[in-house]
């Protein structure tokens, strides 16, 4: 009785002290390496970003590049699940040495973790097929257009507010709704389209992305403020393979299309 | 549990639920009403049609009750386009919910039917009634008056039933509150109302039918 009483009492201080902040502060470049672990936040929530496979181990386009990064830096990558609203927090108290999971930049953002260069893009657009007669969003905004959305997704708020006069067809998910597009119940959907494209595969379809998106979201990793040395070397690791072609194989590996809008890297940085 | 409600979240969007549950009516109403049509023809066929006639209405029958609705309407709404006939969300859920209403309708009916006296019968034939004139004046009478229960059960059966049709992209009143709580995320609120609006559409449903059959049948309801 009381070995399980000390037993319990031990494994709640264990938990007090992994909940407690720890006010251990980021790590430098330089501890990275002498570690020899990099600790990287992936979310397993945005498949093909960061999903769980059928062994239940994260996979997706972030563990690829996340394991690119070790493999350059030379040391063994740990990947680390995290959520939406602790993803941050995360990197600040220096659980994780960076994160990934669509890190859109934002100057919100930037005042509490630093940014790298990006890493790839998401375009917040519009998908319809060929032949259809819009040029931008705004041309949705019809009686005669219908809409296949999903329902509770975040587009839905912004047609409610900005395309109220084109109808509205909610479905399930995903796959059902770019099914329907498929087989012509509506004119479009709008959406990050990046993340539709292995849904689209699937339909033989002549797919059009209007050229004239809704929003552009720049993706990079988010790092410590005080993480000497570590986002400028992440930067140039960037960099190599932007021009390596490497982002673009993984990108196309895990969405199945080409990334809509190219990063346009540069080498000044 | 440390949680508030807030209710006045909710009231700016009763508007939307209470179209939602005007549309939901319309479809069990529609649908049920076909189902009628079907099942009063199916049963008259089952009862005085010949055995081939009969033995396909079983297979319609015995498909229609064995399978979910659910899965009936997935047909008809994602299957169907594939051999180029497209549907409407709403037109795929009214056919689906008709054909399935008119599978139960034409068992619950069958019973009515079967039901019939044959010294009233006999009596129509004597009086050289049409078999139609014979199903018309001597058995739907009283078949109405047998089965107004069963057939009132099964419409509120199927005014919940109409739920499903947010799955297809119709806005009736599960659709409307899963557009709600996906915009407050005050689910319990959200839920809570929303049952109670199905509890008063099938309340107000079977006092209406109690009604109707009081008069119509002088059919035995409790009234709720």
């Amino acid at each position: 009785m009381l070995k399980k009483l000390l037993l319990g009492m031990a494994a709640l201080v264990g938990v007090a002290a992994m909940v407690a902040p720890s006010g251990a502060s980021a790590r430098t470049l330089d501890e990275v390496i002498k570690s020899g672990t990099i600790k990287v936040g992936v979310n397993p929530t945005f498949p093909p970003l960061g999903k769980f496979d059928e062994k239940n181990e994260i996979v997706g386009f972030d563990v690829d590049f996340a394991t690119e990064i070790a493999k350059m830096l030379g040391v063994k990558l740990e990947i680390v699940q995290v959520g939406s609203p602790d993803r941050i927090p995360f990197v600040t108290a220096g659980k994780i040495d960076f994160v990934m999971g669509a890190m859109t930049r934002n100057p919100e953002r930037a005042k509490v973790i630093d940014f790298t260069v990006p890493v790839h893009t998401e375009v917040f657009g519009v998908l319809t097929t060929e032949g259809k007669p819009f040029k931008t969003w705004k041309d949705l905004d019809k009686p005669e257009v219908t809409l296949i959305q999903v329902r509770g997704s975040t587009p839905v708020k912004f047609i409610e507010d900005n395309l109220k006069n084109a109808k509205v067809t909610l479905l399930d998910n995903y796959p059902d709704a770019i099914r329907a597009l498929a087989q012509g119940r509506g004119d479009a959907i709008i959406d990050v389209v990046d993340f539709l494209g292995e849904h689209m595969n699937k339909h033989k379809v002549s797919w059009k992305v209007l050229d004239a998106p809704v929003d552009i979201y720049y993706c990079s990793l988010g790092v410590a403020k005080n993480s000497t040395g570590l986002k400028d070397w992440l930067n140039v690791a960037i960099f190599e393979l932007h021009r390596r072609g490497k982002i673009d194989e993984m990108w196309k590996k895990w969405f199945g299309i080409d990334m809509l809008k190219p990063t346009q890297f540069t080498p000044y940085f | 549990m440390d949680y508030t409600l807030q209710f006045g979240q909710v009231w700016p969007y009763l508007p939307r639920l209470l179209s939602g549950a005007g549309l939901a009516l319309q479809i069990a109403f529609l649908s049920f009403c076909g189902g009628l049509l079907i099942g009063t023809a199916l049963a008259a066929i089952k009862a005085f049609g010949p055995g081939w006639a009969r033995r396909l209405i079983n297979v319609y029958v015995v498909f229609f009750t064995n399978t979910p609705q659910l899965v009936q309407i997935y047909f008809l709404f994602f299957a169907l386009p594939d051999a180029g006939i497209l549907l409407s969300p709403y037109v795929a859920v009214l056919i689906g919910m008709t054909l399935n209403a008119g599978a139960y309708l034409t068992e619950i009916q069958r019973a009515g039917f079967e039901s019939r006296k044959q010294s009233e019968m006999e009596a129509a034939e004597v009086l050289g009634f049409s078999r139609l004139q014979q199903i018309r004046y001597v058995i739907l009478p009283h078949v109405a008056r047998v089965l107004f229960p069963p057939l009132s059960n099964h419409f509120i059966i199927m005014t919940l039933g109409t739920s499903m049709a947010a799955i297809f992209g119709v806005e009736e009143l599960t659709g409307q509150a899963l557009n709600i709580n996906a915009q407050t995320f005050r689910s319990i609120e959200v839920f809570s109302v929303t049952a109670l609006i199905y509890v008063a559409l099938t309340l107000l449903a079977s006092v209406a039918l109690g009604l109707i059959g009081k008069f119509a049948f002088r059919a035995k309801m409790r009234l709720a």
